[in-house]
């Protein structure tokens, strides 16, 4: 026996995350899914990013942090600040 | 730009969940950009038994810049004013870090007690008497903890706390001016009215 199925109508959901380890940003301890304090929109709005010593943070809070600072230091390893080059082709950037 | 409200919230509260941490923090009064954080004195110095209150103050710009702190119980202590109750402590200064927090910088202020550095100090008399009798600087040290930081002291004073709160005043505000005014009803009065 066979069923003849016709699909009216369907909705699609879809969850994200940032892959950060840690759940919450260390400046602002917001977690990483939702906004810092000056950002309107979680996501693309309030981006994550990593340095190279491998510690992530939002984007808006480390380069508050960065521009009050003469020396370019990781709030967490105070090792050098630089930012890790964005991961290309869904490769994990933690 | 305002302070950080969220961030802010979220540390007291963590401090008020973490009992075994030994510090404690409240609101003195409307703004959370006004603390008393207060911490027992570690074990093993001159400052065991005793209880120490700090007077923290949080700027617009916090955690980007590092919370204000003083010692409202008079300390003994070389990298501590005798007179103002200033600290000379390195993460209140250049090396604050936004990943530092206010249960840090209080662990911290008790570590500092533990292990002095005469090195860097903030008052020259106390780090003077440290280096050349440390007999002398612990007695001293245990001295004005028993007079200013003693637990039994802090007790009686909880009537005065009291007596001042009825007169109109906040908690945190009456315990602040007796601490500065060394448990005086009527210094702290003249503080508070003179504030």
């Amino acid at each position: 026996m066979t069923f003849d199925v016709k699909i009216k109508k369907w909705h699609a959901v879809a969850s994200w995350t940032w892959n950060a380890g840690d759940d919450v940003c260390g400046i602002c301890r917001m977690p990483f899914d939702g906004c810092p304090p000056d950002g309107k929109y979680p996501g693309d709005d309030s981006p994550v990013v990593w340095g190279v010593c491998t510690h992530a943070f939002h984007l808006q809070c480390i380069n508050r942090w960065l521009q009050s600072q003469a020396e370019q230091k990781c709030p967490f390893c105070r090792r050098q600040w630089e930012f890790k080059q964005a991961a290309v082709g869904g490769e994990d950037s933690d | 730009m305002p302070i950080d409200l969220g961030r802010v919230q979220k540390e007291i509260r963590d401090i008020d969940r973490d009992k075994a941490s030994g510090v404690t923090i409240e609101v003195q009064g409307n703004s959370v950009q006004k603390l008393i954080g207060c911490l027992k004195g570690p074990r093993d110095t001159p400052f065991d038994g005793g209880i120490f209150y700090v007077n923290i103050e949080l700027d617009d710009q916090y955690p980007f810049v590092p919370p204000k702190m003083r010692f409202i119980t008079k300390v003994w202590h070389p990298n501590i004013s005798s007179a103002n109750g200033a600290i000379c402590l390195d993460i209140l200064k250049d090396q604050w870090s936004p990943a530092l927090t206010l249960k840090t910088a209080l662990l911290s202020l008790q570590a500092l007690l533990s292990s002095p550095q005469p090195d860097d100090p903030q008052d020259a008399v106390v780090a003077r008497q440290y280096m050349g009798s440390l007999a002398e600087y612990e007695a001293t040290a245990r001295q004005w903890t028993q007079t200013y930081a003693h637990a039994q002291q802090v007790v009686g004073l909880e009537a005065k706390v009291q007596q001042i709160v009825e007169m109109g005043f906040g908690r945190e505000q009456a315990l602040a001016a007796l601490k500065r005014a060394n448990g005086d009803e009527n210094g702290a009065m003249e503080i508070l009215l003179g504030a």
